[in-house]
């Protein structure tokens, strides 16, 4: 059954996948079978996008499909164990309200068994700060959709510098506007410009792979 | 008065951008300046000024193009956010489509959209202009819009997306209307000063129309991009028959503006880099293939903007007859781009306003002269920077470098 929920998640077959994470999730040891399985089907899914072979769109509706299982699933798994690679806090930088790509990358990155705390959209410098404070995050992961948002990772970079919290923690930028050029200029530790290199790259910054 | 002096400069700027649209070699290459929130950082205004106030958005554009000197018709005026879905409600009403089509923040004040976000407004006023889009139609509503897409986007739509309207017949949405005449006559002639303070400085102005591609109608303004990702899976048949309902209201929303003189049609893309090919090749391009197809019968070049990455589906582009327009590029490569396209369509684009942030003005620079080496022979390129907004805080040294470089090494 993990075999067939792998191979209907990864082949996009919502309907298939859905059906069949409800049966497993019943039986003994299921829940823990079903997180499992659909977390190596959305890497298997990050593959392929990283290979050229999907794209956005699958990216998409992969993480609703992780959603609407995990809706069931996660109940099941109330007092279990589960693993966490590391914490990371998550948000797009002041003056942005967009969220798309952000939305994209977290589902992915929770996937991938990264603890991902969303301080949401057009996010204020010192709030960075705050949840930098409060949740002592290993990673913290900034985006943007709009030109603006280069000089406003900028500036939340130097408010968390100067805050002195800045060698606590690895910084991933992220979204349509970033690139080499933008993380040396804004003083990050790496870019992607798509969620599936994103989630990678989280995964090398806390040393997991 | 516009000398004779501006007259003939304006007169080269519109023929050198003409020759590359023609597939030729112009005099220069042609370039389109850099724009957006650094006009009104470089005069010294909020970018709420600039987007709310046509006196001080004229005194920063005539500094701006005075002092950067580009080609193409400059986009002045008050910068709008997409609101296509209710031109397609007015569209037998060109005079009303024209104020509604893109919304600019004082005609935001009065028509109060749900998914436009404004400085000085919802944003901070040094923030920039944002398009956020939203779920406003279920799936259960696909039969309507494909029965009858102008019928469906007034009467369902409209009253959904504009406070102004949410209550269509009330006296509230009738002196919504009334207002947005009133706002609409005072900016045609607040408008009508910006162009002639322009033309004094030796730029031209050129009418043209703008539309979607039907797909992105259904993603940008009715279901949103997730969602009709998600559709594309659950609910093919409709999706695919409301991108057909669908092309004729975009035919008559490019197409309408040809009575002003307009020549080209820009049609901005979104949904194109999220698809694979095989999605695009089903759900996308066949319509949106039409509608330009419908445009150039028409008698107009269409300029489409390829946003994000458009690689996988690039062939596509040779479906379209020689001299369709132009395509106007963003993450692709120009340089890839050209070796495919050369000699069949005119190509924008070639500096991506991240490298204006971040890089030197040296490497700005070296980056120009190389890029207009490989891109200049043979013609049939504009250079621009990929998308249309640098930001406040680009460093001006680094514009200067931009334009330098252009004055440098775009002879021909």
């Amino acid at each position: 059954m993990r075999e067939e929920l792998l191979r209907s998640f990864v082949d996009m077959d919502e309907q298939e996948a859905v059906r069949i994470a409800r049966e497993l999730v019943e039986t003994e040891g299921g829940a823990v079978a079903v997180l499992d399985t659909c977390k190596e089907a959305m890497e298997e899914v990050g593959r392929l996008f990283e290979a050229g072979e999907y794209f956005l769109s699958e990216l998409i509706a992969a993480g609703d499909m992780f959603n609407q299982i995990m809706e069931f699933t996660l109940p099941k798994l109330q007092g279990e164990e589960v693993a966490s690679l590391g914490t990371m806090v998550l948000g797009t930088v002041q003056g942005d309200v967009h969220n798309i790509g952000k939305d994209i990358f977290k589902v992915m990155a929770e996937a991938s068994g990264i603890n991902v705390i969303d301080i949401g959209i057009d996010v204020p410098h010192e709030k960075f700060v705050e949840a930098i404070k409060e949740h002592k995050p290993e990673l913290v992961g900034m985006c943007c959709l709009i030109t603006l948002g280069v000089d406003s990772m900028k500036r939340t970079i130097e408010v968390i510098k100067e805050a002195g919290l800045r060698d606590d923690i690895k910084i991933i930028i992220g979204g349509g506007r970033v690139s080499q050029a933008v993380m040396e200029h804004v003083g990050a530790d790496a870019w992607a410009d798509d969620a599936a290199r994103g989630v990678r790259l989280s995964k090398e910054l806390l040393g997991k792979e | 008065m516009v000398s004779p002096e501006a007259k003939k400069l304006a007169e080269e700027r519109a023929a050198r951008m003409q020759a590359a649209l023609d597939l030729k070699e112009p005099d220069r290459v042609p370039f389109t300046g850099l724009g957006g929130d650094v006009i009104p950082a470089y005069a010294g205004i909020t970018s709420y000024e600039y987007e709310f106030d046509f006196e001080k958005n004229r005194q920063a554009a005539v500094k701006w193009f005075t002092d950067f000197p580009s080609d193409s018709a400059p986009r002045v005026g008050l910068g709008g956010l997409d609101n296509q879905s209710m031109g397609v409600a007015f569209q037998d009403y060109p005079e009303i489509v024209s104020g509604v089509n893109s919304v600019n923040g004082p005609m935001n004040d009065v028509l109060k959209m749900k998914f436009v976000r404004f400085p000085g407004r919802e944003l901070d006023e040094n923030s920039a202009r944002q398009f956020i889009g939203g779920k406003n139609m279920e799936p259960e509503e696909y039969d309507q819009l494909i029965a009858d897409p102008v019928k469906f986007c007034f009467e369902v739509i409209m009253p959904r997306i504009s406070g102004g309207l949410k209550d269509l017949g009330s006296p509230a949405s009738l002196a919504t209307m009334a207002r947005f005449g009133l706002e609409k006559a005072r900016q045609d002639a607040e408008m009508a000063k910006t162009m002639q303070a322009l033309m004094e400085l030796g730029y031209y102005f050129a009418p043209r129309g703008v539309c979607l591609a039907p797909l992105d109608l259904i993603s940008d303004q009715l279901r949103d991009i997730p969602n009709l990702i998600l559709d594309l899976r659950r609910y093919p048949d409709k999706v695919k028959a409301a991108a057909e309902a669908l092309v004729e209201p975009m035919v008559k929303m490019g197409t309408m503006s040809i009575k002003a003189g307009a020549k080209e049609c820009f049609i901005p893309l979104h949904l194109n880099e999220y698809l694979s090919p095989k999605q695009y090749n089903e759900f996308y391009w066949p319509t949106l293939k039409e509608v330009i197809l419908k445009l150039v019968e028409a008698g107009m070049k269409v300029q489409v903007f390829f946003e994000g990455w458009h690689d996988a589906h690039l062939e596509t582009i040779l479906e379209l007859p020689a001299g369709w327009g132009t395509a106007y590029f963003e993450k692709t490569d120009v340089r890839k781009a050209k070796k495919l396209l050369q000699g069949h369509t005119c190509i924008m684009g070639g500096i991506d306003v991240s490298d204006i942030i971040s890089l030197t003005p040296a490497q700005l620079d070296e980056n120009i002269k190389k890029l207009f080496d490989e891109m200049a022979p043979g013609g049939g390129f504009i250079f621009s920077p990929n998308i249309g907004t640098c930001p406040r805080e680009t460093p001006i040294e680094n514009v200067r470098a931009v334009y330098e470089a252009v004055e440098k090494y775009g002879k021909y």
